[in-house]
């Protein structure tokens, strides 16, 4: 493993949910101590089963680990930390100021920039010389601060307000006001992760094409430090030979393999087997990172049973109120998309009239949908293209007046995450008014911290009511479409693994937030679904077992299973067999 | 020298560019009292989702938030006395408030515009 090859202080491991970055951060701790350094491994996955692996109790304390001479681990977990933060901001004032003052302040504070920025201020002790590490030769991350948190940290205009006069003067550096550390311990922090002699960046990916597009995008975005390549899950060759769902799995992940992005291609690159067993216990853990060619799983796994409804239930519940928006919802790279196309064909096929809107910026499906059925339109919302006309229109009218100062500060600001958000809002709103006569599918829409925000100041209301212009148009408050079911359903998308699952979960508790109350889930890719006879496919059907039942009994009112198919569901006849295929 | 103290809404950014319609308004006067403060005028804005602590501690802000609630904001204070709630003070009003000369362009429009309707703010 070159990711492995003298390996600097700090290793960061990046990467999409799922993906691996804690079992391989994990396997990585467990081979330097092994070698006799001394190791801290540090986890922030919500889902962290760091604990569980090595059998010891962690939490937010450095813990030695009895099992693994030289290793000790530490779980940080970032929504505690945000609610932490949360807590010391809006703690005083509670009972002092009015209520809905208070709760304004709390949803402000409850984005995903607070969360990240709570996250890291857990982080900078651990990235600077202090007697906490200074036991440690290696500290070792399970996950990485993103590229806009690094670059909000060195904008050295954003400094100035912020942590020495406590004003503030810069955007998103908003949520660093209450946070404890010093500017000076920032900047030590940011200027140790930015060093290739300290700092290393592992990403972590499968092998997907999307994915691996992605990628490359992140890597972009991080732009520092030295950086390794892991393609996590490879599914071994000889196992391709035993069923045609096998086959087109190994087929498919070869020609991802070729295609690799030329910035990629540049990095150290390292492969990492599917295994055939669950990474728990110590001994799993070590031959992770142990190339072995065969899967050694010979023996006949015994097929899982999964009684699950499949898509076309779903969209035959959805047809039946004639019209409404259908928000297709999930992390990147669970299939929303395709997804939401799916939906869009099985609605039109009943001779509904359907509006899909897209934002994959691909853009590949929309175009081999586009004028195969009567019925159905396509448009795409691009949000680098939203963003950039929104950014454009902004500097040229609000801007337009400003003095050379004055428009850095607004330039500034229009680099916050926050941008995209509502750009893409905008497009969004231009769309959903369409949903009271025909259905609108989408595979975007804002996240309920978004809405509520909007909602809070009636800017939602505004906005939509000034789109409508003097139409004339009956028509509820727009967040009272989104809140009743019957106008608007919500579909989360999620595949049978922890961290999707627990990822969805989280974003359907920000939608409750905003009194949405998410319609159904639909775990995508299942293995299970598919009914492999391949005994390592056998084995993973059998892990997502644990998963679906999550799924069905905890977290969704209605559910849908959609197996992982032998081909890309592309064109109108493949994205119906996914929504029919019934899982016997 | 006479103290300025501004006590925004809850917003992310100080230009407020990540409401649904970006605030002329604020934007202009994030541009103002940059201007100001460079001319020497001493202004301080505390944002209520930052620092809460602030708004609950200054007995008119807090009296202002009780009984008109958060549309109120923002609320000015020149030397702790209330000189302007509901909307932005304008450019001039700065320079005044600051004694500073005559202003440069551009004026602040906030006056015509009345009330400051932001856009909702993000983070």
């Amino acid at each position: 493993m070159h990711f492995l090859a003298q390996p600097p202080r700090f290793l960061f491991f990046t990467g999409k949910g799922g993906v691996g970055k804690t079992s391989i951060a994990c396997a990585t701790a467990v081979q330097l101590a092994a070698q006799g350094r001394r190791v801290l491994l540090v986890s922030t996955d919500p889902a962290s089963n760091v604990g569980q692996v090595f059998g010891e109790r962690i939490g937010n304390r450095i813990t030695a680990i009895p099992a693994v001479p030289n290793l000790s681990a530490l779980e940080i977990d970032p929504q505690a930390a945000a609610q932490a933060y949360r807590d010391r901001i809006v703690g005083p004032v509670r009972g002092v100021l009015p209520d809905p003052v208070v709760r304004g302040i709390e949803e402000q504070l409850s984005g995903a920039c607070t969360t990240e920025i709570a996250a890291f201020d857990e982080f900078t002790a651990l990235l600077i010389d202090s007697t906490l590490t200074t036991d440690y030769e290696h500290i070792i991350f399970d996950t990485a601060p993103t590229g806009h948190t690094i670059r909000l940290l060195q904008l050295p205009g954003a400094w100035t307000g912020f942590l020495e006069a406590g004003k503030g003067d810069a955007s998103c550096l908003g949520p660093l006001a209450g946070l404890e550390k010093q500017r000076t311990q920032y900047k030590e922090a940011v200027e140790g992760l930015a060093d290739p002699l300290r700092t290393r960046l592992v990403l972590v990916a499968r092998a997907q094409r999307a994915a691996l597009q992605r990628t490359h995008e992140e890597l972009a975005a991080i732009g520092l430090s030295q950086q390794y390549f892991v393609i996590n899950g490879v599914f071994p060759a000889g196992e391709a030979e035993q069923d045609a769902l096998a086959a087109a799995i190994h087929r498919r992940e070869q020609a991802a393999l070729t295609a690799v992005p030329e910035a990629l291609k540049a990095l150290p690159r390292d492969r990492i087997a599917l295994k055939p067993f669950n990474l728990v216990g110590l001994d799993a853990l070590r031959g992770l990172l142990v190339e072995t060619a065969s899967p050694g799983c010979a023996d006949a796994v015994e097929p899982a049973t999964l009684d699950a409804p499949d898509l076309s239930t779903l969209v035959d519940q959805i047809a039946a109120d004639g019209h409404g928006l259908v928000m297709v919802m999930g992390k990147g790279g669970v299939g929303k998309t395709t997804l939401a196309a799916a939906v869009a064909v099985k609605l039109a096929d009943q001779g509904l009239p359907v509006h899909l809107t897209t934002s994959d910026p691909a853009a590949h499906l929309a175009e081999t949908l586009e004028g195969s059925l009567a019925n159905l339109t396509i448009s795409r919302i691009d949000p680098h293209e939203e963003t950039a006309r929104y950014r454009q229109h902004v500097l040229d009218t609000k801007g337009a007046q400003l003095d050379a100062e004055g428009r850095a500060l607004l330039e500034e600001d229009l680099r916050s995450p926050c941008t995209e958000e509502i750009a893409v809002f905008q497009a969004f709103s231009r769309i959903i008014r369409e949903a009271g006569k025909k259905f609108v599918v989408m595979d975007t829409a804002p996240t309920g911290h978004t809405l509520l925000l909007l909602d809070a100041t009636g800017a939602y209301h505004r906005e939509i009511a000034r789109q409508m212009g003097g139409t004339g148009l009956h028509y509820t408050t727009p967040m009272m479409q989104l809140q009743d079911p019957k106008q608007t359903k919500v579909l989360i998308v999620t595949l049978a693994e922890t961290t999707p699952v627990l990822e969805a979960a989280n974003l359907q508790s920000d939608l409750r937030r905003a009194g949405i109350e998410p319609w159904a889930w639909v775990v995508n890719s299942s293995v299970a679904a598919a009914h492999p006879r391949s005994p390592l496919l056998r084995q993973r059907a059998h892990n997502e077992l644990q998963e679906l039942d999550a799924v069905a009994t905890r977290h969704a009112q209605r559910f849908a299973v959609v197996p992982l198919l032998t081909e890309e569901p592309v064109g109108v006849e493949r994205l119906r067999d996914l929504a029919s295929r019934k899982a016997p | 020298m006479r103290n300025i103290q501004v006590f925004d809404p809850a917003l992310c950014c100080n230009t407020g560019v990540c409401g649904t319609q970006v605030d002329q308004n604020l934007v202009t006067f994030a541009a103002d009292v940059d201007w100001a403060s460079r001319n020497g005028a001493r202004i301080e804005r505390f944002n209520l989702s930052q620092q809460p602590l602030a708004f609950a501690e200054n007995a008119i802000v807090k009296g202002l938030l009780e009984r008109t609630g958060q549309t109120v904001l923002p609320v000015t204070l020149v030397d702790g006395q209330l000189a302007l709630a509901g909307r932005y003070p304008a450019r001039d009003d700065l320079a005044r408030w600051a004694g500073i000369a005559a202003p440069a362009a551009p004026q602040s429009q906030t006056q015509a515009q009345g009330r400051c309707g932001g856009g909702s703010r993000c983070c």
